[in-house]
């Protein structure tokens, strides 16, 4: 059944991090000579196993430092896993940190072309949704100036209008929406809902539980990297509820 | 190594848009804009010229001083300029490397390609001296373009080392500048090769960028075709070299995001 096939699936997916020990080579080289250890081991996430099928999403619960923006990265494919698999069928829209691409001083329309190159789109692509960007953005008066201008409002709008221009299969959202006034804050809601609709996964991280729970239908919970809890929403956030209390 | 390139072929709008992104970025705000791509290697010439036209009046080649100090200065420049910029572009670009996926090595190239086309602007410098001296290359000249490939070819090796070591050490883009000074000094850019004596010239053998400079200079000054030998040696170590830096980089390369 298509509809029911598996988008996302981790197995015993695990995340370590080599802390060195001395920062810079001055302080390395002695210590590599002299066989002492060069580095610690933090366990970021530990052996988690989830999965999503078709236009399911899932929402990333967990307290600061629990691992979340790890996972995300994993699932960006920005960093890898040192142990365990992570399967994923389609192409993901990372909304890690909106913005991350943009150039200060180059223009908004500059940085369009930019920001989707590097989401992969083409330029024939951008040329054809360039009006719509800008028009979702609101930015219409001021696209040629230099990003560097911008409110952070203004930043946004532009990051988040050229990430969701295309329907991506899976789209990663996390907390940035907060920045956003209440007006623009609903109309990213809007296009995301719509998106879920068309059978999009979103994989949300958020503190915001309501919102947690009426976009996902899976939770994950995490803390200190390890999986509380995968399952159903409502559950899953009242099982933050109690870690957190 | 094919599927390599294929991949960059692929992200090839990506390459355009950050060559772009490097070369714009640096003029916008300032009133000159392009033409201190030339004011820069212009002024670096003058100053040699001043202070070395006078030591080394004598060069191999039966051409002016000046003419014997551009075309030995403008690809050096060009290599220069690429290898520190290289050097940086992954800690600078560390925001990019964090939150989207796509082959780093991109970026090295993207940098390498801007300097270029600042090289090339700058080789207006060279076209005036030649007016200027009256000085007409030989007909080999084409042989410049086998040596500048296989420049291009070190310097995108040397690059990927150095923009690799740099994002986990960054010791190495501060060391890296001091080296590259002494290299300058020992690289026959201001004076002759054969003014060192026998017992020296090993240096230069050891030194890619002297044998690569030393070309330009035999195909465009002789009446000889640079030595056949050589240039496929050369070529071969310098493709040698450049895999040999794609395959650490490329390894080293799912550890960036954790690092940089």
């Amino acid at each position: 059944m298509a509809s029911h096939s598996i988008i996302l699936k981790a197995e015993n997916l695990t995340k370590k991090y080599r802390l060195a020990k001395q920062k810079t080579f001055k302080e390395f080289l002695p210590a590599f000579i002299f066989r002492k250890k060069t580095s610690d081991e933090l366990i970021a996430l530990d052996n988690l196993n989830f999965e999503l099928t078709k236009g399911e999403s899932l929402g990333i619960l967990g307290r600061n430092g629990s691992g979340k923006s790890t996972l995300l990265k994993i699932i960006a494919s920005v960093s890898q896993p040192s142990a365990g698999k992570l399967h994923i069928q389609g192409k993901i829209a990372p909304l890690i940190e909106l913005g991350a691409g943009f150039h200060p001083e180059l223009t908004g329309r500059e940085n369009i072309y930019l920001n989707g190159a590097l989401l992969g789109y083409k330029k024939k692509d951008l040329n054809r949704l360039l009006p719509d960007i800008v028009s979702f953005a609101e930015l219409n008066h001021f696209i040629d100036q230099p990003v560097k201008h911008y409110s952070s409002g203004m930043y946004l709008r532009l990051a988040f209008s050229i990430a969701t221009a295309k329907r991506p299969d899976i789209l990663l959202v996390d907390e940035i929406l907060a920045v956003g006034d209440l007006q623009f804050q609903r109309k990213c809601l809007e296009r995301i809902r719509k998106f879920q609709q068309q059978k999009t996964n979103l994989i949300l991280v958020t503190h915001d539980l309501n919102l947690a729970k009426s976009f996902c239908q899976k939770v994950l919970v995490l803390d200190q990297g390890k999986q509380i809890f995968f399952g159903e929403a409502v559950r899953g956030v009242k099982k933050y509820l109690d870690i957190t209390q | 190594m094919i599927r390599n390139f294929r991949a960059i072929f692929e992200y090839r709008e990506l390459l355009f848009n950050l060559v772009y992104r490097e070369i714009s970025q640096r003029y916008k705000q300032s009133i000159l804009g392009f033409f201190w791509i030339i004011l820069n290697p212009t002024f670096q010439l003058l100053v040699l010229f001043l202070v070395f036209s006078t030591i080394f009046r004598l060069n191999t080649y039966q051409v002016p001083y000046p003419i014997f100090l551009v075309v030995g200065l403008l690809p050096w420049l060009f290599f220069v300029q690429s290898t520190t910029a290289s050097a940086n572009v992954l800690v600078t670009n560390a925001s990019l490397i964090t939150k989207t996926a796509f082959p780093r090595e991109i970026l090295v190239y993207a940098t390498i390609i801007a300097k270029m086309v600042d090289f090339f602007f700058s080789l207006l410098i060279a076209i005036v001296f030649f007016v200027i001296f009256q000085i007409r290359p030989e007909s080999q000249f084409f042989w410049v373009l086998g040596f500048f490939l296989i420049q291009l070819i070190f310097t995108a090796g040397l690059s990927l080392w150095l923009a690799c070591l740099n994002l986990f050490y960054r010791d190495i883009q501060y060391l890296f500048s001091l080296l590259i000074n002494l290299w300058f000094y020992l690289t026959p850019i201001i004076y002759p090769r054969d003014i060192f004596p026998e017992s020296y010239q090993f240096i230069f053998d050891l030194n890619p960028m002297a044998a690569i400079i030393e070309g330009y200079r035999r195909a465009i000054f002789d009446s000889q075709p640079p030595d056949f030998k050589i240039f496929t040696s050369l070529m071969f170590f310098s493709a040698v070299f450049f895999t040999v830096a794609l395959g650490y980089f490329k390894r080293m390369e799912s550890e960036f995001a954790d690092y940089v």
